[in-house]
């Protein structure tokens, strides 16, 4: 079924750009035939040099007020969404709405949380106010958060499945795998 | 604007061949395979409407009978009875089956359905097959969807006087991502072109938003957010989820749930009415099936009636001297089956969690599936949520109705009165990460993450002069690691010389706009700029049917001469 595929990558052809925005009703998309392969921006990530951004704040990503409501950000965000859903984009631009649509989701989600706003807005008044240096920081933060609490979780559960695998020895039908991670454990 | 054809032809209907001359070119079609029923909705211009049959039902009985020559399936057979669909001939359940490997649990409860599922117990697929003219004819499940899609297709292509291609498709949450590559192939053997594959709660969600919608339209109402916790449960899955609503956009929150359904309700049902159940049908003979079915129908026969009434007479002879006669309370069935109801509690309560949302930010509890009208299970969800069950939903139509609607949006349809200004932005139902840090799933992709979305984490290794690196990929979010589901594997090779610890091994994940999952790993050595060497691009899954045993045997050859682990920066927590 994937094999239309190659059909639909995009391409940049301004022509059809201009002439697909307004035809769209009539042309509609056909989302599953896109295979869009991952653009610069993928391959640059893992370079960590994703920086070319214009340095917008994630208020005027937003178009919100520095001083804008819980309110205003969650209408802005479904607003902005309509726009830039990869969804909703036009055929041949979804790479490109899905890099704004990916914009558009880290400042909601760093402006609709009250904790993650007050480091955002702290950070702001320092003057680091580039987006996106912040938000590789921000999410930096918080996978370290996350993992460290994960890591916590799986310590504890680990040691539990270590007894319970202890007290499993004495069965003497353990896999390979399971005999393999307790010599692993106990040498380690 | 110069020239406009050439371009439409490029960009529609992908092959050319199935140009339709219909006023509703091409509509993708909503289609619901429940474990029990299915349907198909389509949007008719200016609503959803559901296509019937040629019997003029619009739940169909999910199941392909084998006695005959060709294959038959809900839609088009007529069943003389209940009993026949339990005489060995047919195979029903297939979605509680498919993409399963024998190891499942799930698959082991299915072994006292009446057609045969046998089961090795070393991760590949289970054999499945129908008793025809007593013999075991072997089949899969992919098969017997197929089939059964087909019929479906055949049906809506007869109502709507159109060939029919396009489809969105509901699934349950806990799919992992190689059972939607089953349904995909499922679909794909039926001519069906899959444009979404939606949760099922995710699909009630959009039609909640599109009557949010209206009802703010109508009323002039003031159009804020929403929030709505979605609690589906058919015969196989349940469901659930919790969407924030507000000007036809339904933003997906948190999605839970688990292969846990009416079925299994009704198997602890037959085990409290015959305890030695499973040894009294080990041999599946014609005789042991045909008292397996009786006993079947008998005890969905009873659940069904203590939905309205709180006790029920079973009498059920079963030949061979054996005779059921019990009264049966509501109270014996819900203690039967506390273990489920309380399983369903947790879901909905981890939902609510997930989602960060207060009990009293909710609007409206919606309850749908074929185990909407359970009584315990409607104390359960207004009792957490302490809201009215939303009425304005039918708790059977409702997925597919929803379903319909992505697929006319999908489709590019517009409405005149903004109907169909409609937007689901969808969450990852399951975690998606890697083995690392000994035999620890370390996710990269947490559940309920946004689509799309890219994410990366930084690995090292764990041996001085480590030259290659194993990258086993995981989706899900149980405990034991070997529980979730494997994705696929690859290995960086080329790393240059260094004490453990030095190399950073980038893995980036990164789910695009049609739910693509794509891998990416390199290397970076500290202080240089571009990685060691080509950086890989792995589209996942790239396992197969017996991906049971894959971890296994690469722990078995490697064991931990090919492991990573997570950079903890210095300073940080």
């Amino acid at each position: 079924m994937y094999s239309n595929g190659v059909g639909h990558l995009p391409r940049s052809d301004p022509l059809r750009f201009s002439f697909l925005h307004s035809t769209r009703l009539e042309n509609p998309p056909q989302f599953v035939s896109f295979r869009i392969r991952p653009g610069p921006a993928i391959r640059s990530s893992l370079n960590d040099t994703i920086s070319e951004r214009p340095a917008m704040s994630f208020y005027e990503l937003l178009g919100i007020p520095e001083t804008g409501s819980l309110v205003e950000i969650k209408q802005a965000y479904k607003q902005l969404a309509r726009k830039y859903h990869p969804d909703v984009s036009p055929p041949g631009r979804a790479e490109e709405y899905t890099q704004a649509f990916i914009r558009v989701q880290e400042a909601y989600e760093t402006l609709s949380d009250p904790r993650r706003r007050a480091l955002y807005d702290r950070d702001m008044a320092k003057g680091v106010h580039l987006a996106f240096t912040a938000r590789r920081r921000g999410i930096f933060d918080e996978q370290m958060e996350e993992k460290s609490e994960w890591k916590s979780r799986w310590q504890s559960q680990l040691s539990e499945l270590k007894r319970k695998s202890m007290q499993k020895d004495s069965d003497d039908n353990m896999s390979w795998g399971a005999r393999m991670r307790r010599e692993r454990n106990q040498s380690s | 604007m110069a020239e406009p054809a050439y371009l439409v032809a490029s960009d529609s209907e992908t092959t050319g061949e199935e140009k339709s001359s219909s006023p509703f070119p091409d509509i993708a079609i909503g289609i619901d395979i429940g474990t029990s029923q299915c349907s198909v909705a389509v949007w008719s211009g200016s609503q959803v409407e559901l296509v019937r049959n040629t019997r003029n039902q619009k739940l169909m009985r999910s199941y392909v009978t084998f006695k005959d020559e060709i294959p038959a399936g809900g839609v088009s057979n007529q069943l003389a009875h209940e009993y026949e669909m339990l005489s060995g001939a047919a195979i029903f359940n297939m979605k509680r089956l498919i993409g399963r490997v024998d190891t499942d649990p799930v698959v082991h409860a299915s072994k006292s359905l009446p057609f045969l599922v046998q089961t090795l117990n070393i991760g590949v697929r289970p054999f499945i097959a129908a008793l025809v003219k007593n013999m075991w004819r072997s089949t899969t499940p992919e098969e017997v969807l197929a089939i059964f899609l087909v019929e479906l297709r055949a049906m809506a292509e007869v109502q709507l006087k159109r060939p029919v291609r396009n489809v969105v498709l509901t699934i349950p949450v806990s799919f992992s991502r190689f059972q939607i590559t089953r349904i995909e192939r499922a679909c794909a053997m039926a001519g069906l072109q899959v444009l979404r594959l939606m949760p099922e709660p995710t699909a009630v969600a959009l039609l909640y938003a599109q009557q949010q919608q209206q009802s703010v339209h109508e009323n002039m109402g003031s159009g804020s957010e929403k929030i709505a916790l979605i609690f589906n449960m058919g015969a196989g899955f349940c469901d659930v989820a919790v969407t924030a609503t507000a000007g036809g956009v339904s933003q997906i929150k948190a999605l839970a749930g688990t292969a846990l359904g009416g079925e299994d309700i009704l198997l602890n049902m037959m085990r409290h009415l015959l305890p030695d159940m499973d040894t009294h049908f080990s041999t599946r003979g014609i005789d042991e099936i045909r008292r397996m079915g009786l006993l079947r129908v008998a005890t969905q026969d009873a659940i069904h009636k203590l939905s309205s009434q709180s006790s029920v007479q079973i009498d059920v002879d079963l030949g061979n001297g054996r005779k059921i006669s019990k009264a049966l309370g509501r109270e014996e069935f819900e203690d039967v089956n506390w273990e489920i109801f309380e399983k369903c509690e947790s879901l909905i309560k981890q939902c609510l969690h997930d989602a960060k949302v207060e009990v009293e930010d909710i609007s409206d509890v919606i309850l749908v599936g074929g185990c909407s009208n359970i009584p315990k299970l409607r104390n359960i969800i207004t009792g957490v949520c302490k809201r009215e069950i939303y009425n304005g939903i039918n708790p059977l139509e409702a997925a597919v109705r929803g379903a319909a609607l992505e697929g006319a949006v999908a489709s590019g349809v517009n409405d005149p009165f903004g109907s169909l200004d409609l937007l689901t932005i969808q969450a990852t139902p399951l975690s998606i990460g890697v083995r690392a840090d000994g035999n620890s799933f370390v996710p990269i992709i947490h559940q309920n993450t946004t689509m799309p979305v890219r994410r990366d984490v930084i690995f090292t290794t764990v041996h001085d002069n480590q030259a290659e690196a194993l990258i086993i990929v995981y989706e899900g979010d149980e405990k034991a690691m070997e529980k979730n589901h494997l994705l696929g594997y690859f290995k960086i090779t080329g790393i240059p010389p260094a004490l453990k610890g030095v190399p950073e091994i980038n893995v980036c994940m990164d789910i695009d706009a049609s739910n693509v999952l794509r891998v990416f790993a390199g290397v970076v050595m500290p202080g240089v700029q571009n990685p060691a060497g080509p950086v890989m691009e792995v589209r996942m899954p790239t396992v197969d049917d017996g991906h049971g045993w894959c971890a296994e045997a690469l722990n078995r050859t490697y064991g931990s001469t090919l492991d990573l682990v997570t950079v903890q920066k210095k300073g940080a927590h």
